[in-house]
C-alpha cells in the first residue's frame, strides 16, 4: 500500500509533465515588440462593451486638422440623454491597443550539450512569472422634418441627438447649423432614417477646448440600451476612396466576438519567423495584414486577439485595472447578478470551472471599401472562450562551441530550420524568397556551412 | 445498395461539406465535437428504437444525417452541449410525433434546445462567407438531393419570398442593391434553404401545404432578422413554424413521404424517383 501511495503523485507529476509541458512550451516566450495601430495611417478605434443588450460604444477620434472643422455623426438607436454621454480617458484606447497588439516574442536555444530537465526546457523564468503576475490582476426645424431630440454639451464637446423623417430635410439642418456635409450623404442619411435610428452629432466648443488644456480630441463615449448589435460603417465611406482600417475592441462578459453578415478570420499566427524581423516587426505585420486580406478575398474581418481581461501569455502591456476597464465602458464588473449571464444548467455541474475575470476581449481588424463592404457591421457575442492571439515567433540558435554529439547533430539541423522560417516569412508576406535568404546569411552568417564543414561533420572531422 | 437510398448522398455532401469547411475555412470545428455528436445521435436513436420498439431495424442513417447538420451549424465550448443538442435532436423525433409523422426537423430542434439550454452554445451565421462558388456547390449538391426527393417547391417558396420581402425593404430603406444581394448571398442561408426545411419527413406532405408553411418561415426568418435583430433568426422561425405542419397536413391531405419509395409523396409531378436525375432546377 505504501507503494501506492507513494507512486500515485509520482505517476501524477509524469503525467502533468508529459501533458502540460507541451503546452507550456508552445506559449509565452519573452515579448519583444508589438504591430500596434500606429502602423496604418488612417484607423479608426471603437471599444464596444456590451452585456445583454446595453452597450457602451467609445469611438477614439483620429481626426487631423483645425479642432473647428471636427464634426461627427454618427447613426444611434436611441435617443441619447445627457448621462448617456461622456468623454473618456484619451489613454484609455491606447491601452487596449497595447494590450491587445499582434506580438512578437523570442526564445533562445539551450546549449544542446548540456540537456536541461525535462520540465524545465523551453519554460523561460520570467514567463511564468508573468502568468504569477497576470492571474492576480483580474423650428424651421419642424419644417424640415428634423426634430432636435437633445441638446447638451458634455466638456468641449457640444452634442445634438436628431430624428429625421427624410433626409434631404436632415442634410438641410445640418448644413443650416454649420456643419459641412460630403456630397452624396443625402442618399445614405435615408436608410438610417427610416429604420428609425437616431442621430449623434458631435462638435468642439472651442472656448472649452482651450480651457480644458488637451492637445487632443479625446474619446466620445455614449452608452445606450438595444438589440441592434452593430456598427454604422457606411457612412464614412462617402468621401473614402481609399482602404480603410478599423479596429472594433469588443468587450464581454461572455466569449469572443464575430461578424455575423461578413466571415471572420484568424489571422495567421504562431509561427516561427527569421530572426532580422526583430528589427522590421511593424513592416513584417503589415505585409502580413495586406497578403491576408488579399488572399481571403478582401471580405473578411480578422480576428487579431481574443483573449480573457484578466491574464494575458506573453504580455504585450500590462492587463487593465479594474478603473480602466470600467473607463473603457464594462460596466458589469460589480455586478452580482452577472451569475445569471454565465448561466449554469444544473446537467453541466460536471463542466470544469474556468478562471475567468468576466472580461473577454476581442480585437477584430477590418479593412474596407465601399465595394467590398456594403453593409454595415453587425457582431454577435458567442461563448467561444479559446484564447488567440498574433504572435510570431523569433527562435535564437545557441550560439556557442559545440563539441559533442548532440551539438553537431543539432548543428546539421539549422540550416533546415533556418529555410523553413524563410519560406513561413515568403508565404505569410508575399515576399521574395531570394531576397528573405539574403537577409538571413547576413544576421545568422555564421551559422551557414560550406560544403566543406558539411563534409567534415560528416565525417566527424570536426 | 449503397447509394440506393437518397439519404446516402445527403451524407456524403454534409461530409464534403464538413471536410470543405473545415480545410478552406478556418472555423472554429472540433473533431473530438463532431465525434461526440455522431456518437451521441447514433447511440440515442439505437436505443430509442428499441425501447419503443418501433423500427425493426433502427434508422442509423437520418441520425447520422442529423448528427453531420448539427456538426456543420452548432457551435459549444464544451462537449456537454454537444450531447444536449444530439440527445434532443434525436429524441425530438420520437416524442413530437402526430399520427407517427415527426412535425420538428430534428437537427433544428437540437441546435435551439443547445441555445435555450446552455449558455455556450452559438451559432455563426457568417461563417460560410458569401463567395460565389460555395453557393454553387450547395446548388448543384442541393439540387440534386432535393431533385430526388422532390421537394423543390419548398426551397423556391422560402427563398422567393425571402428574396422579395429583402428586396421590398431594401427598396424602401434606399440601400443600394449591393447591399441585398450581401444578404441574400450567405452561405448559411442558402445550406438552410437545400438542406434543412426540404426534409421531407417532417415538413408538410402536399405541395400546397408545403409553399403555405415555406412562406410563413420566410416571413418569419425577416420579421426576427430586421425588426428583433436575432442573428438565428432562420432556426427560430423554422422552430416555431414547425408545429404548423400538423395543421397543414390535416387541412390538405397527400400521402406521406417514405425514403424507399421516393417522391411518390409528391403527388406524381416529378420524375422516376429511382434514377439520378442531374437535371436544372425546376418542378
Amino acid at each position: 500500500m505504501k507503494i501506492f501511495r507513494f507512486l500515485t503523485p509520482l505517476l501524477l507529476t509524469i503525467v502533468a509533465v508529459f501533458c502540460f509541458a507541451p503546452a507550456a512550451w508552445a506559449f509565452c516566450g519573452f515579448y519583444v515588440a508589438k504591430a500596434d495601430t500606429k502602423l496604418y495611417n488612417k484607423a479608426s478605434q471603437v471599444v464596444i462593451a456590451r452585456n445583454g443588450d446595453r452597450t457602451v460604444l467609445t469611438m477614439a477620434n483620429d481626426f487631423q486638422g483645425e479642432v473647428k472643422d471636427f464634426a461627427i455623426v454618427v447613426p444611434v438607436p436611441t435617443v441619447l440623454q445627457k448621462d448617456q454621454v461622456r468623454v473618456a480617458l484619451p489613454n484609455i484606447i491606447e491601452r487596449l491597443d497595447a494590450f491587445s497588439a499582434p506580438r512578437l516574442v523570442e526564445y533562445f536555444d539551450p546549449d544542446p550539450c548540456t540537456p536541461l530537465p525535462l520540465f524545465s526546457r523551453g519554460i523561460p523564468q520570467t514567463a511564468l512569472n508573468l502568468n504569477i503576475g497576470a492571474a492576480q490582476v483580474q423650428r424651421s426645424d419642424r419644417d424640415l422634418g428634423v426634430t432636435v431630440e437633445a441638446s447638451f454639451n458634455v466638456d468641449e464637446y457640444d452634442i445634438v441627438i436628431l430624428s429625421a423623417k427624410e433626409s434631404g430635410g436632415l442634410e438641410t439642418w445640418l448644413t443650416q447649423n454649420g456643419y459641412k456635409i460630403p456630397q452624396g450623404a443625402k442618399q445614405l442619411l435615408q436608410p438610417y432614417i427610416r429604420s428609425s435610428m437616431k442621430f449623434f452629432v458631435a462638435k468642439v466648443n472651442l472656448d472649452k477646448f482651450e480651457q480644458s488644456g488637451y492637445q487632443l480630441l479625446r474619446p466620445l463615449q455614449i452608452s445606450y440600451q438595444s438589440p441592434k448589435f452593430m456598427l454604422p460603417i457606411r457612412l464614412g465611406m462617402i468621401n473614402a476612396k481609399t482602404e480603410q482600417d478599423l479596429i472594433v475592441y469588443i468587450l464581454s462578459p461572455q466569449g469572443e466576438a464575430q461578424l455575423t453578415n461578413y466571415r471572420t478570420v484568424k489571422i495567421p499566427s504562431n509561427v516561427n519567423l527569421p530572426v532580422f524581423i526583430k528589427n522590421e516587426f511593424g513592416e513584417f505585420y503589415k505585409s502580413l495584414f495586406q497578403t491576408a486580406y488579399t488572399k481571403e478575398g478582401k471580405r473578411v474581418g480578422f480576428l487579431e486577439y481574443a483573449w480573457d481581461m484578466g491574464s494575458c501569455d506573453p504580455c504585450a502591456a500590462d492587463p487593465l485595472t479594474q478603473e480602466e476597464l470600467k473607463e473603457a465602458g464594462v460596466f458589469w464588473l460589480n455586478d452580482n447578478s452577472l451569475s445569471k449571464q454565465t448561466k449554469v444548467t444544473p446537467i453541466r455541474k460536471f463542466a470544469p470551472p474556468a478562471f475567468n475575470s468576466n472580461v473577454f476581449i476581442s480585437r477584430l481588424h477590418v479593412r474596407y471599401t465601399r465595394d467590398t463592404f456594403p453593409e454595415d457591421l453587425m457582431f454577435l457575442s458567442t461563448a467561444n472562450r479559446e484564447l488567440f492571439q498574433g504572435r510570431y515567433i523569433l527562435q535564437y540558435p545557441f550560439e556557442g562551441d559545440l563539441k559533442c554529439e548532440a551539438g553537431k547533430e543539432y548543428k546539421r539541423s539549422l540550416p533546415k530550420r533556418f529555410e523553413q522560417e524563410a519560406q513561413t516569412l515568403a508565404r505569410l508576406t508575399n515576399g521574395n524568397i531570394q531576397d528573405i535568404r539574403k537577409k538571413m546569411k547576413l544576421s545568422v552568417g555564421n551559422l551557414t556551412y560550406s560544403w566543406l564543414e558539411n563534409v567534415q561533420s560528416w565525417f566527424g572531422l570536426d | 445498395m449503397l447509394f440506393k437510398d437518397i439519404r446516402d448522398y445527403q451524407i456524403s455532401f454534409l461530409g464534403l461539406f464538413l471536410v470543405v469547411g473545415i480545410s478552406t475555412r478556418d472555423w472554429t470545428l472540433r473533431p473530438d465535437l463532431i465525434g461526440v455528436l455522431i456518437a451521441t445521435s447514433l447511440v440515442t436513436q439505437w436505443i430509442l428504437s428499441w425501447v419503443t420498439g418501433k423500427e425493426q431495424m433502427p434508422n442509423l442513417r437520418s441520425a447520422l444525417i442529423t448528427s453531420l447538420g448539427l456538426s456543420l451549424l452548432l457551435r459549444a465550448d464544451d462537449w456537454t452541449t454537444m450531447v444536449i443538442a444530439a440527445t434532443s435532436a434525436i429524441a425530438s423525433k420520437f416524442l413530437f410525433q402526430f399520427h407517427n409523422k415527426h412535425f420538428f426537423n430534428p437537427a433544428n430542434f437540437g441546435i435551439i434546445s443547445a441555445l435555450i439550454l446552455t449558455s455556450d452554445a452559438w451559432v455563426s451565421p457568417g461563417q460560410w462567407g458569401e463567395e460565389w462558388w460555395y453557393a454553387l456547390l450547395f446548388v448543384g449538391t442541393g439540387g440534386m438531393v432535393v431533385q430526388r426527393i422532390g421537394r423543390w417547391d419548398t426551397t423556391a417558396a422560402f427563398l422567393g419570398s425571402y428574396s422579395l420581402l429583402e428586396a421590398i425593404r431594401n427598396l424602401w430603406l434606399g440601400w443600394t442593391w449591393d447591399v441585398f444581394w450581401h444578404r441574400l448571398m450567405s452561405g448559411s442561408l442558402l445550406l438552410f434553404a437545400l438542406f434543412m426545411i426540404t426534409d421531407p419527413r417532417s415538413i408538410p406532405n402536399s405541395r400546397i401545404g408545403r409553399v403555405i408553411w415555406a412562406v410563413c418561415i420566410a416571413g418569419l426568418t425577416f420579421i426576427l432578422r430586421n425588426y428583433f435583430f436575432v442573428p438565428t433568426a432562420v432556426f427560430w422561425a423554422l422552430f416555431i413554424v414547425a408545429p404548423l405542419s400538423v395543421l397543414i397536413d390535416f387541412l390538405w391531405l397527400a400521402p406521406r413521404f417514405s425514403w424507399q419509395r421516393g417522391n411518390e409523396g409528391d403527388g406524381g409531378a416529378e420524375g422516376a424517383g429511382g434514377e439520378l436525375l442531374l437535371s436544372t432546377p425546376n418542378s
